[in-house]
């Protein structure tokens, strides 16, 4: 387990605890607890990303949705393990070359550009830096679609652990639901004076 | 299971029916259900599966990345131009859209039900001559079609509450109106603010439990979505079981309709269509409905061409194909300080319907209906929503996620498209799918009036952000039309054989026992909302088929 990674891991638990003791609910701590030990328990549950691979990856989604403010991103929601999956998908299966190689040439740069000894182990701002250098490649844009929908499908597809990514937006994720539905309607009567 | 839930009446492959209907959608499922209970043997023509509403899901990668519902796997990409000069590139079988199933695209549409009004029917008489348009009026008036729109309102179910701009009803809706939500309070109060009148919307969603269905259970998946409660009043969960219930009409699904068969009199003598192995099969049938929606039923038109009928069969007036309008619509997004949760519950709650009427003083054709909505699940959202100044990934980004998705709504203005003959599909026989079915063609720009119709609604749902209070706000950029849902006037209704497809009762011109009853008819566009109509002209035009057959006029 690289330090970088144990440390990330580290002041995510010290964020969750810090927002739990300002208020957030324990099913939410116990949420973002279980995210993080499900994270480092799975390094070799990959069907078809490389251990190397899925290091690599899992650092690339941390940055294009971090972790703040105590909330997981989409590192800590799973997302690499839907991008496995998707690999295997009918739908997402022919962006599999695409990123593996996008994979690769992210820990050339940090090695050959930073002295890194994989993008994973280059700084926030190196990493940063070198993925600003090539947001307009299809590699970029792809992964950074698959990260995001790996964060925010059904748990069903391997990301979104726990419903991390819809708690991430205050979905409520049920069946069904009464109204009222927001602050508005709840604080609107009736016979309130714009009521025609 | 894909096959028929029910145990159904089947005709064997020698009988012949007295009506073979091509699709069984918004106007396919009405005609079969009407004719059916008239005493009609009938066979419905499904190229899609039988879901169940057990069957669906709130999957939004299974949905609306896969478009697991669409059943476009068989379909050859479509081409789109937008003028015969310009070279064409190839489109997705997505930007024609629609579901290829029983109910076809009743079951993932977000059932917005508005009435078109007695001026949709005569907007030639009122605003005159539009160049570059084939403005006209249509054969038949919002009288004649008032007590269909009361049957659509009685026998699919449509929830809902006058409001003050409607058109005269000769019954109430048969169900108040869903609940209201933030944005129906968010838009009242602009509307109020501005001097607007904001009114319930009605949807063909139960609002309460009738007709042994459920009400609505407000779970926020309506468009793109099937209904798992059964609560959205798709055909697939209202008329189609009630035409099976009578014993006299089978549907038949997975099955490819790909000509309509004619013999030496000029005559239709049925179909001939590819099952769910791929043989070559025919229906017959002593008449003929294409109800296969705005696309569909010109692309079978004109791949019935043959020596009688070289540029496709009922097109004398060669306007198969043509007049195709889409509805154009705009956007105005706002963040709200509080949370709104427009996830949940149906596409809208309130609308408003000031700006109809076609006003000369605005320098344009048309008008149209404004509605606060937010159809986006969270990878919709993510993906495409955000302001543009958000940026696409990063810290920023992912603190927009958070602050953006329970606090937005967009107001939509959904607005006219006028019928252009130059906005037409046509075959692609250079591009056909597995079987040799040509793809679609699509030509189509949208007239300068829309254009400016567009710009012109942006300045009002802009206007309405404001008076709503918004902390944020930004614009849809509008872009020009290449594709819809809304696929209307291809097959167009009229007098005149000579400039129309059909005439008032939904006959071709051409072919004395063929029927075309659904997107395809409409003469004009409406407000963006057309199943309303459509399913009120399938109403209308089974009586009348029923009366020609029972007097042999057909």
């Amino acid at each position: 387990m690289p330090d970088r990674e144990l440390l990330s891991r580290r002041s995510f638990l010290l964020d969750a605890a810090r927002v739990a003791a300002a208020g957030l609910l324990i099913a939410d701590l116990q949420l973002l607890v279980s995210c993080a030990r499900d994270e480092s328990s799975r390094d070799a549950g990959f069907a078809h990303l490389t251990a190397a691979e899925g290091h690599t990856l899992r650092a690339f989604a941390a940055q294009i949705i971090p972790a703040c403010d105590g909330a997981p991103g989409a590192r800590e929601s799973g997302a690499a393990y839907f991008v496995d999956r998707a690999f295997g998908m009918p739908l997402y299966a022919q962006s599999t070359v695409l990123v593996r190689e996008g994979l690769a040439d992210l820990d050339t740069r940090a090695r050959s550009e930073l002295g890194r000894r994989d993008f994973a182990t280059a700084t926030d701002a190196e990493q940063i830096a070198i993925m600003h250098a090539i947001e307009a490649t299809p590699f970029f844009m792809e992964t950074r679609k698959l990260v995001i929908i790996g964060t925010l499908a059904d748990p069903s597809y391997g990301g979104n652990r726990g419903g991390a990514g819809w708690s991430m937006l205050s979905l409520e994720s049920r069946p069904s639901f009464t109204a009222p539905f927001g602050w508005y309607d709840a604080h609107s009567a009736p016979d309130s004076h714009w009521r025609t | 299971m894909t096959g028929a839930p029910h145990t159904q009446r089947t005709f064997a492959e020698r009988d012949i029916v007295d009506f073979v209907i091509v699709g069984s959608g918004a106007a396919g499922g009405v005609l079969a259900k009407e004719l059916a209970t008239a005493g009609f043997d009938i066979v419905v023509m499904e190229q899609g599966p039988w879901l169940q509403s057990s069957q669906f899901m709130h999957d939004e990668l299974a949905v609306e990345q896969r478009h697991d519902l669409l059943n476009i796997a068989e379909e050859p990409y479509q081409t789109f131009r937008a003028t015969e000069t310009d070279a064409p590139r190839r489109n997705t079988g997505l930007a024609l859209r629609y579901l290829r199933g029983v109910g076809g695209s009743t079951v993932h549409f977000a059932a917005n039900y508005w009435r078109f009004r007695p001026s949709d029917f005569k907007e030639r008489s009122i605003c005159g001559s539009v160049p570059g348009a084939s403005l006209e009026d249509w054969p038949i008036s919002y009288e004649e079609l008032e007590p269909y729109y009361t049957k659509v309102d009685w026998e699919i179910g449509v929830s809902g509450a006058p409001g003050p701009f409607d058109p005269p009803r000769s019954r109430p809706y048969p169900m108040p109106p869903l609940p209201i939500k933030s944005s129906g309070v968010l838009l009242e109060r602009a509307a109020h603010r501005l001097g607007l009148h904001a009114q319930p919307a009605p949807f063909a969603i139960n609002s309460q439990p009738r007709d042994g269905r459920s009400g609505c259970m407000a779970c926020g998946h309506c468009a793109n979505y099937g209904c798992e409660f059964g609560a959205k009043s798709s055909t697939l969960v209202t008329v189609v079981p009630k035409a099976v219930a009578t014993g006299r009409c089978e549907v038949r699904t997975e099955c490819t309709v790909f000509r309509v068969d004619t013999n030496a009199k000029g005559r239709a003598t049925g179909v001939v269509y590819w099952d769910r192995d791929g043989r070559e099969r025919r229906q017959r049938a002593h008449a003929t409905i294409l109800a296969a929606n705005g696309v569909e039923s010109a692309r079978l038109l004109l791949m019935s061409a043959s020596s009688q009928f070289p540029h496709g069969l009922a097109n004398s007036s060669g306007m198969v194909g043509r007049n195709l309008m889409f509805n154009c619509y705009e956007s105005t997004f706002g963040r709200f300080e509080h949370p709104l949760n427009e996830y949940k519950g149906a596409v809208a709650g309130r609308i408003i319907h000031d700006y109809y009427e076609h006003d000369p003083a605005r320098g344009f054709y048309g008008g149209g209906g404004i509605d606060a909505r937010f159809p986006y699940n969270p990878i919709g959202f993510a993906l495409s929503i955000l302001p543009p100044d958000v940026p696409s990934w990063g810290p920023e980004y992912a603190r927009a996620l958070r602050e953006y998705y329970a606090h937005t709504v967009r107001f939509t203005g959904h607005i006219t498209s006028l019928p252009q003959p130059t906005n037409y599909v046509a075959l692609d026989w250079e591009h056909t799918d597995s079987r040799g079915r040509p793809a679609l063609s699509l030509t189509y720009a949208d007239h300068p009036d829309d254009r400016k119709a567009q710009y012109w609604f942006q300045s009002k749902t802009h206007a309405l952000m404001e008076a709503a209070g918004a902390s944020k706000i930004w614009n849809q950029p509008i872009a020009p039309s290449d594709g819809s849902v809304h696929l209307l006037g291809t097959a167009r209704m009229g007098n005149d054989p000579e400039k129309s497809v059909v005439d008032r009762f939904h006959r071709a011109h051409d072919v004395p026992n063929l029927f075309i009853c659904d997107g395809s008819s409409l003469v004009t566009s409406g407000r963006g909302q057309p199943t309303m109509t459509i399913q009120a002209l399938a109403f209308r035009a089974a009586e009348h088929i029923a009366r020609f057959a029972r007097s042999h006029a057909i």
